[in-house]
């Protein structure tokens, strides 16, 4: 019988080789979804989709983009943020 | 984008710092620029002039931009202390060298055989005469 929660989709499904030969099925955490910007949504390629456990070993300039407001906010928005602090402090 | 104008970068890993434009460079909108950023050549919409501009000489020196923005701006950069380049030790190539003609062995001198010695001859003692029977 199936262990119970395994029967649920909550991890994913992976078949891997054993030495034997024979494939087993694996039960592994999915990755979580894509980072977003703060302001539009839109999705942050700069930042990777990893597993909290791996994202630790990762260092820092590849966790996300070296700019201001990086991993916050997409380019887009960062740079009108930017313009808009520029412009206020010329008033 | 006039010469001498203080800037804001907007892009990049320099986002947010002001700059200063020193001297247009030919092709396109490209303008070099020092302040707060790194010294390098710069894009004009990655810009965003700010109401201010100095006069500034062409092309002027790193040095002379941290004394104007220490005086104008009140701002102080950081001056990047590189190190002294060190000469790489050079690795000199080992040389082969040839190996020295061996020696001629010398010969043993071949030790004069030496008779064997005489076994010593074990001498059987005689039987003990048996006992003489009772007549």
């Amino acid at each position: 019988m199936v262990q119970g929660s395994r029967r649920s989709r909550t991890l994913r499904r992976v078949h891997k080789r054993t030495p034997g030969g024979k494939t087993k099925l694996r039960f592994k955490r999915r990755n979580p979804s894509s980072a977003k910007c703060s302001k539009c949504g839109a999705t942050l390629p700069g930042v990777p989709r990893k597993l909290p456990l791996k994202m630790k070993n990762l260092p820092k300039t590849k966790k996300r983009p070296t700019r201001p407001y990086g991993g916050n906010l997409c380019s887009k928005c960062a740079r009108i943020l930017l313009i808009e602090k520029a412009r206020s402090e010329n008033k | 984008m006039k010469i001498g104008q203080l800037c804001v970068k907007i892009a990049g890993r320099d986002a947010g710092k002001k700059c200063l434009v020193i001297s247009a460079v030919e092709k396109g909108n490209l303008v070099l620029i020092d302040g707060e950023t790194r010294r390098k050549k710069c894009n004009v919409a990655h810009l965003e002039p700010l109401k201010q501009s100095f006069s500034v000489k062409d092309n002027a020196s790193h040095k002379d931009i941290v004394d104007l923005f220490k005086k104008e701006l009140k701002i102080t950069l950081k001056e990047k202390k590189s190190k002294p380049k060190k000469e790489r030790p050079k690795k000199a190539r080992k040389q082969k060298v040839k190996p020295e003609p061996k020696k001629p062995k010398k010969e043993k001198k071949a030790k004069a055989k030496t008779e064997p010695k005489p076994k010593k001859e074990t001498v059987k003692k005689a039987a003990k005469p048996a006992a003489k029977k009772s007549e």
